[in-house]
């Protein structure tokens, strides 16, 4: 079993690359059961930056064509020039640096973690994700907590919302009394809608597709619902348009948008698109007096790399050398030799045994010390006689050697499984990992 | 004595643009406050200095070394005074150096100018240069917003967040103030037109004599009176009105040095 990690990032592949790939939980289940049979325990991570398969492959040249195979027909052949892969313990190093946020576009973003989260958990739903897994994702969620809480890197990220707000700043200084128009709302929108209500944007408008949620968002933040039909005439009213919609085409052209340019008299237009794959044509920031920024765009803004974010930064990697180093440390030990496990639990239940059978024999009379040399040394036997073997086995490294001694302790001691992990085995310990509910984008 | 003043002012002015420079690049509040002192006590010593050399002239600047000195105390006053009201000091650092690039020549040239022929002592003439003078500063600094505007539309327009990107104020707040300094010196600009048609026509009898000068300076007028229609009324803003501004700003700048060429205009500003 090894790790291998395929996929493409806001670092090398552009957003209409990214788009294309963007993938719904239904789908991602659909592909995880595609792929579970021929590759192993798998996750994918689908953010609006990236799509990443983490797979604990059986055979990694067999997996690795097999998901080469799903990237490209998700995102056609081109994608796969786009694609990044590590295996090993790379694939343990970038997960662990994913989860932290030190992969993302906006350094110490907090969203990627519960992004990640939601990944482990669909996984977990369709059945893909062993204890392994499971394990190796709960190690690199506490080293992110770790590092949240140890480093300031999160202190200088700001959300994508916000980051937008702050961008329409630019074009309009204050945002008091500036009509603002979001389409879309979800959780981005919602977040948007949040900052716009603090800047003191108003009127806000809220359209979505459906008037329900729409209704319910306008009533908590003090906007006006709009039709999704009447998006022209809101437009020509909006200082401000925030797009967030899972629609798969424009919404915004520059042939719905120009004719519209004239009713508004020409003033300034800033419009952002927060959706992956957008809302608004790429094409709109052409026209004189509009102001059209994509995900990408926003992020760009708020990547400003200080020398005080690139030290805590530099403190974050140490923290994750250390848990990765403590976490293979520990998964050597589990994956080598669980059979020692059994065999310590088998001597302590004899040794136990024995104890109290001998001390019922000498009757009630023993004090409380005479009690306890006895079952002292019935523990001492059987460490003595376990040391040796346990060393032993500790220093070999997990690989087949290993495995074969730890069968053949196995067998001469009469425990019932072999030293191979436990992958085999198809039940996650769901209890040890309820992700919560987390701060996820909407995708 | 003044134009040791003069010089003093001048240095004090270099050393606030080096500041607004580096408050460009290093975003120091320090930068930002000793610039504005260094240009408060600059622009006190300067006015003296203007003061003691106008008064002996019937209040006017004559030649175009004290219009050119005037120019860059008008320039500085502005910039001053938009500071104060708006704390944009990264404005200084497009009008601090064009202010010292028009004051270095000054301090160059003679300064001596012969006093002006007792023909041409009528009350309206002070009012008519310092009017002016007034416009075409009012004129500069709307330039100079006009170019700040055109670089953070480019950074916004071209997604480059550079250094000017989060220095520069907003192009809402920029347009506006482009729209304020315009509107004055287009009223500056409307009055020195009137008043140097009576003056003109006070001297030799004819309101207009299709000089360069006055040409160049009707075509500025009619320029601005376009810009401020189709602002008004056609809702022009933001780049188209930027370009206008400079282009205007140009031609005007031929207006204001023609005043200065003794050949024409009978001279007398030499």
């Amino acid at each position: 079993m090894d790790w291998l990690c395929i996929g493409l990032s806001h670092k090398t592949a552009p957003l209409d690359v990214r788009e294309k790939m963007a993938l719904s939980p239904e789908k991602i289940a659909d592909v995880l059961q595609r792929v579970s049979n021929s590759v192993g325990e798998t996750m994918v991570v689908s953010t609006c930056n990236r799509v990443e398969f983490y797979a604990l492959a059986r055979s990694t040249e067999k997996a690795r064509g097999e998901l080469h195979s799903v990237l490209s027909s998700l995102g056609g052949d081109n994608s796969l020039q786009h694609l990044y892969e590590h295996d090993g313990d790379s694939a343990l190093v970038h997960l662990f640096r994913v989860a932290a946020s030190l992969d993302s576009m906006v350094v110490g973003e907090a969203q990627i973690l519960g992004q990640v989260k939601d990944a482990l958990e669909l996984a977990q739903r369709v059945g893909t994700a062993g204890p392994e897994l499971v394990r190796t994702c709960a190690a690199a969620f506490a080293s992110a907590k770790r590092i949240r809480s140890e480093t300031e890197i999160g202190r200088a990220a700001v959300s994508m919302a916000s980051a937008a707000i702050e961008l329409a700043t630019k074009v309009f200084g204050s945002l008091e009394g500036r009509a603002a128009l979001l389409v879309g709302a979800g959780e981005m929108g919602e977040l948007a809608a949040r900052h716009l209500r603090s800047a003191r944007a108003s009127p806000i408008f809220v359209t979505n597709r459906t008037r329900e949620r729409a209704e319910q968002l306008a009533s908590e933040i003090g906007g006006q619902v709009r039709e999704f039909n009447e998006l022209h005439a809101a437009l020509t009213v909006a200082d401000l348009v925030v797009c967030s919609t899972a629609s798969s085409s424009y919404i915004f052209t520059k042939e719905i948008v120009f004719p519209i340019l004239r009713a508004r008299k020409h003033r300034p237009l800033f419009m952002v698109d927060l959706a992956v794959p957008r809302d608004i044509a790429p094409d709109l920031s052409e026209l004189d007096g509009v102001y059209a920024y994509d995900v990408d765009d926003i992020q760009r803004v708020v990547a400003d790399n200080s020398a005080a974010r690139a030290a805590e930064a530099a403190k974050a990697e140490t923290i994750i050398a250390e848990e990765i180093a403590r976490f293979v440390r520990s998964r050597s030990i589990r994956d080598g030799i669980p059979v020692l496990a059994q065999l310590r639990a088998r001597a302590d239940q004899i040794a136990k045994a024995e104890a109290e059978r001998t001390l019922a024999n000498l009757g009630a009379d023993l004090s409380e010390k005479q009690r306890r040399t006895v079952q002292a040394m019935a523990q001492a036997i059987i460490n003595k006689l376990l040391h040796e073997p346990t060393a032993r086995l500790r220093e070999l490294r997990p690989d087949e050697d290993a495995n074969r001694l730890a069968d053949a302790a196995a067998q001469l001691f009469g425990l019932d499984s072999g030293a191979s992990p436990p992958a085999d085995n198809p039940r996650p310990p769901r209890g040890e990992l309820k992700t919560a509910g987390s701060g996820g984008s909407k995708r | 004595m003044s134009r040791t003043l003069l010089s003093i002012a001048c240095h004090e002015y270099a050393t606030a643009a080096i500041l607004y420079l580096a408050f460009l690049v290093r975003q120091w509040r320090f930068f930002a406050v000793a610039g504005r002192i260094l240009i408060g006590t600059g622009l006190l010593i300067h006015a003296v200095a203007l003061g003691s050399a106008l008064a002996g002239q019937g209040g006017m600047p004559v030649g175009l070394a004290q219009g050119l000195s005037a120019v860059a105390f008008l320039l500085l006053a502005i910039f001053f005074v938009l500071d104060l009201r708006y704390r944009i000091p990264v404005m200084g650092a497009f009008i601090g150096p064009a202010a010292v690039a028009v004051l270095i020549p000054a301090l160059l040239m003679s300064t001596s100018g012969e006093p002006m022929p007792s023909g041409f002592r009528r009350p309206l003439l002070p009012v008519h240069i310092t009017i002016a003078l007034i416009g075409i500063a009012a004129f500069a600094v709307a330039t100079g917003v006009a170019l700040m505007y055109l670089l953070m539309e480019r950074q916004m327009k071209g997604k480059h967040f550079g250094v000017l990107f989060s220095r520069l104020p907003s192009l809402t707040f920029l347009d506006q103030l482009n729209k304020q300094l315009v509107l004055w010196g287009f009223v500056a600009l409307s009055v020195t037109l009137v008043t140097g048609a009576f003056f003109s026509s006070s001297t030799d009898g004819l309101f207009w004599k299709w000089e360069p000068k006055e040409i160049a300076t009707l075509v500025a007028w009619i320029i601005f009176a376009v810009l401020l229609n189709a602002r008004f009324f056609a809702g022009w803003q933001g780049r188209r009105v930027a370009v206008l501004t400079m282009a205007g700003f140009c031609v005007l700048l031929v207006s204001f040095l023609s005043s200065y060429d003794p050949s024409r205009h009978l001279g007398v500003f030499r």
